[in-house]
């Protein structure tokens, strides 16, 4: 060892486990982003995802939160390295070591270092993300659409990441050798981290604040649209949380500084005044687990809600078959889907068909102004302002065996007996838009029946009046029909689906929510129609295209997609695989990153609290003193962040399903129950990871 | 050879100002051996930081032989401070990650001035000092007597003008704290090293050539050893210890 840069060579290899903390954390960090952006921005997903979509727009805001928890992970394991790199450095300058040669030889050092575990990194999140992919495609499910397709250019933000660290660690590396004073960079590794004394009622004004950031947030912008008209833009919109955050960063203050548990605070004085000591970064580390697990969460239970929710309603259907048509489209009916069923040997019971008009109805049409402050909205009555589907109130009667006394004149509407009731409050003028003919309404009924939902029931001299001078598109049929045997009947629904998509006309390769009237006032007023084919993709949505029939947007938003129970039920893993895996991924990655945290945290408070625990000793605590004292640390890190992001994101989800639609339904409790089920079962593995944190840090610290 | 005149330091905790060192003036020569005692607080060890630079002084001189060490360029500071002064700490401060020898030679690594002489001059320390059979343990294996011991020898490698030592004996039994003072007594002797060090320790300082009491930042006494037996210069150092706590 002759020269200066042999010396540090050998401090190295001798610090090797600090650099190994720090390059597995820059790793870890870049691993799960890269994983995470790759999954996001590849072409599978992003076919899947509706640009603007709430799905994206989820995705996009977990990401954001597994990036904010990723970079402080990374500055907190640097923060800890150099704190303990401080005192090698300050003996080297107060020993005379030219201060440049240092920040040299380090800058250097942290380039090789961060350059190598993110590039590491990046490479391996590869065949991480294809790894679990093609796991969940041979565990869980397969579908073509499932095939990654992987965009080289989302490595691009890996690299940003990179990069950004890379500049923090250089500047925190400069920063610790610049101090002026070489006895501050000596003394840095003993220095404590204090939080100034912290108000008992932190914990409940912080808890009140959460519920109150989560209400605003979500409610505030919903009543200023429906108060004021006014959309607000969505980074304002997002200010109405802030309560939230910071009530959560005061109720980790008081778990951290002060504890819960004040009746008995000698019980936990040793582990209450470490972790207050050790302040600043305990709290930074335990907001970044909170809002992680909370994130982890919230992508998990998309799945069991989702599944639950659907399956419900499956199951709950009234009829096995629905499907509807364009009159103009020559879409087998009758004794040709009889004999498709003989051909599979399946056993029609029932068959009903109902002949429905389009007309014109009356309505506020909204105008959208957008400015800098947001969208403003107005509304103006037009007498067509968009069009609805009008069903004979006999047909309505043959196929739900309900007396309908509906006047001339009057109108009832259909909702799912599962969704929000629907009154025809509004429609007061019928048209016929062809011939111009209209009927003054007035409604009556509110009437409830899943296959005929979203239909308004017209009087049948009405229908017959309304009906005259239309044309086959403005007509469309209903087809309705139960099986003998429907759970067996998948492959006849399966070539019934088929016939009727290869029998469907382009013009009907609709985006659902298409409406003809609309298209007209928005061709009017701004030359193009948002669904129409040629604009689906610039505003995000994928266009219709009957060669995809299996794929997600087919099945989801083709505007006549039959509604099959047991295709349906079927397929509904198939069809939303990539939705559903997309989260189960998320949440994965979201996981792994607070059990990293969540391990590495407790082991730091171990670790320098170790000479605390020998004193201890020497003082006469016991093992098992000493054993409840690190306990009480490693559960503050375990529970806290735990309790509070799963209690965050529960209140989250309830409040999400009430506001829907003023309820929560018999599917969304069943959904949130499956979701509870889950929660145990992560909280189990989460156990298993505290219980293996705990006893690696009593190995640390010689508690037996 | 040390020349230290008119020096002033002051904290600043908030708005309010805290003078530690007001206007300290004094002198060490060549081949001495020096301390300087006082109460908590009096401004001890922030002396021998202002005089080593780890901290800037606010005003005042500080001159080593020729050399003023008040110097804006950080290069040339870190050049005297390697070549020319020595350090000793209360906590050690040795390199966990070198053996004794290693921690020893580092100054001289770090000056770039490492040749078989050198390693034989570490080799040479390490049997003076009594360290030669530990010379191949790294600091966690040995006592904290023979750590401060290493500390000594290492600085002493580069032949430094002045060792400035804070509180050396600080952390360490009687036994260890004597084996330290012998360490010092030999460097002087044996090398001519100067050494100026800072201690609480009326038995350490009472092996010095001159003592210089503090007190609130100024000068209160010095005290000339002379040819007086240690134990009555000790007792006469104890004497001005009670006679500035009343």
């Amino acid at each position: 060892m002759k020269t200066f840069f042999d010396v540090y060579k050998h401090l190295r290899r001798k610090n090797r486990k600090q650099y190994l903390l720090l390059s597995g954390c820059l790793f870890f960090s870049v691993l799960l982003i890269s994983s995470y952006v790759s999954m996001m921005r590849s072409q599978t997903v992003l076919t899947i995802l509706p640009e603007g979509g709430d799905s994206r727009k989820q995705v996009m805001m977990i990401f954001v939160l597994t990036v904010i928890g990723c970079m402080v992970f990374s500055l907190y394991a640097a923060s800890l390295f150099f704190r303990q790199k401080s005192q090698e450095t300050g003996i080297l300058l107060a020993l005379g070591a030219d201060r440049r040669i240092l920040i040299r030889l380090m800058v250097r050092e942290m380039c090789v270092l961060s350059t190598a575990s993110c590039i590491l990194g990046i490479v391996l999140s590869i065949p991480l993300t294809k790894g679990i992919w093609i796991l969940f495609r041979l565990l869980v499910v397969d579908t073509e659409e499932m095939a990654l397709l992987l965009d080289p250019q989302a490595f691009l933000f890996s690299c940003a990441f990179s990069l950004a660290a890379l500049f923090l660690l250089l500047s925190a590396s400069a920063r610790s050798i610049r101090r002026v004073h070489i006895i501050d960079i000596i003394s840095e590794s003993h220095k404590s981290e204090p939080i100034h004394a912290v108000p008992q009622k932190y914990g409940f004004i912080g808890i009140a604040l959460i519920f109150l950031g989560i209400f605003m947030g979500y409610n505030i912008p919903s009543y200023i649209i429906e108060k004021l008209n006014w959309y607000l833009p969505e980074g304002i919109s997002s200010i109405f949380y802030l309560p939230a955050f910071a009530g959560l960063y005061m109720v980790l203050l008081h778990a951290v500084v002060n504890g819960w548990h004040k009746k008995n605070a000698y019980k936990d004085l040793v582990a209450t005044s470490q972790m207050k000591f050790q302040g600043r970064q305990t709290v930074k580390n335990l907001l970044v687990m909170t809002v992680l697990i909370a994130g982890a969460f919230f992508a998990s239970f998309y799945t069991p809600t989702i599944g639950i929710g659907s399956t419900m309603e499956f199951n709950a259907r009234s009829t096995d078959y629905v499907y509807r048509f364009r009159r103009d489209q020559d879409i087998p009916m009758g004794t040709e889907v009889q004999k498709l069923a003989g051909e599979y040997g399946v056993e029609i019971t029932d068959w009903t068909d109902i002949p429905a008009i389009r007309l014109g109805v009356d309505g506020e049409d909204q105008i959208k102004k957008e400015s800098a402050v947001g969208i403003m909205l107005s509304y103006e009555y037009k007498e067509v302002a968009s069009s609805d589907l009008f069903l004979p109130a006999s047909a309505y009667t043959a196929f739900t065996g309900e007396e309908l006394p509906l006047p001339h004149g009057s109108i009832a509407a259909v909702s799912n007996p599962e969704g929000i009731p629907r009154l025809s409050v509004g429609v007061t003028l019928l048209t016929n838009t062809l011939t111009g003919r209209t009927l003054p309404v007035d409604s009556v009924l509110s009437l409830e029946n899943d296959a005929l939902s979203d239909c308004y029931v017209l009087n049948d001299e009405d229908f017959i009046s309304m009906n005259e001078g239309l044309t086959d598109e403005w007509r469309e049929m209903l087809c309705l029909f139960n099986v003998e045997d429907c759970g067996g009947s998948y492959d006849f629904a399966k070539a019934l689906l088929y016939d009727i998509i290869d029998r469907s006309g382009e013009e009907v390769a609709l985006f659902n929510g298409w409406d003809p009237v609309r298209r007209q006032i928005d061709i009017e007023r701004t030359g193009e129609y948002f669904l129409d084919s040629e604009h689906l993709e610039e505003y995000g949505f994928s266009r219709i295209r009957y060669e995809e029939r299996d794929s997600t947007v087919f099945r989801l938003y083709w505007a006549y997609m039959p509604k099959f129970r047991v295709l349906d039920r079927m397929d509904f893993v198939k069809t939303l695989a990539v939705f559903l895996m997309l989260f189960v991924f998320i949440s994965l990655v979201c996981f792994a990153a607070v059990f990293v945290i969540a391990f590495t945290r407790t082991m730091t408070i171990a670790l320098t609290g170790k000479g605390l625990y020998e004193d201890l000793r020497r003082l006469g605590a016991s093992n098992a003193y000493l054993y409840r004292t690190v306990r009480s640390q490693a559960k503050r890190v375990f529970v806290t962040p735990a309790v509070i992001g799963t209690g965050i994101i529960y209140l989250f989800y309830v409040m999400m399903l009430y506001f829907n639609d003023g309820r929560i339904s018999v599917q969304e409790w069943a959904g949130l129950s499956c979701c509870g089920l889950l929660t145990a079962l992560v909280f189990c593995v989460y156990y298993g990871i505290y219980r293996i944190t705990l006893q690696k840090a009593c190995r640390v610290l010689n508690i037996k | 050879m040390l020349q230290v005149l008119d020096l002033q330091k002051s904290y600043q905790t908030g708005k309010v100002t805290y003078p530690v060192l007001k206007g300290i003036s004094f002198s060490i020569d060549d081949g001495e051996f020096a301390a300087v005692m006082g109460s908590s607080g009096s401004g001890k060890t922030t002396l021998l930081n202002c005089i080593s630079r780890y901290i800037p002084p606010d005003s005042g001189k500080i001159l080593l032989g020729d050399t003023d060490l008040n110097l804006p360029d950080d290069g040339k500071l870190s050049l005297i401070r390697n070549r020319e002064l020595g350090f000793v700490f209360q906590d050690f401060l040795l390199l966990d990650g070198l053996t004794v020898r290693q921690n020893i030679l580092l100054p001289a690594i770090i000056g770039e001035m490492i040749s078989d002489s050198v390693e034989e001059q570490a080799d040479h320390l390490c049997t003076i000092f009594g360290i030669d059979k530990i010379k191949d343990k790294y600091p966690a294996e040995i006592s904290g007597g023979e750590k401060q011991r290493t500390a000594v020898a290492r600085a002493l490698i580069n032949h430094p003008l002045l060792i400035l030592a804070d509180e050396p004996t600080g952390n360490l039994d009687s036994k260890s704290g004597r084996a330290v003072i012998d360490a010092f007594l030999q460097a002087r002797d044996s090398l001519s090293a100067t050494i100026f060090m800072v201690t609480h320790d009326s038995f350490a300082a009472s092996f010095c050539d001159k003592v210089i009491i503090l007190q609130d930042g100024q000068i209160w006494k010095t005290l000339l050893k002379g040819g007086k037996e240690r134990g009555v210069f000790q007792d006469e150092l104890l004497d001005v210890i009670r006679e500035m706590g009343r």
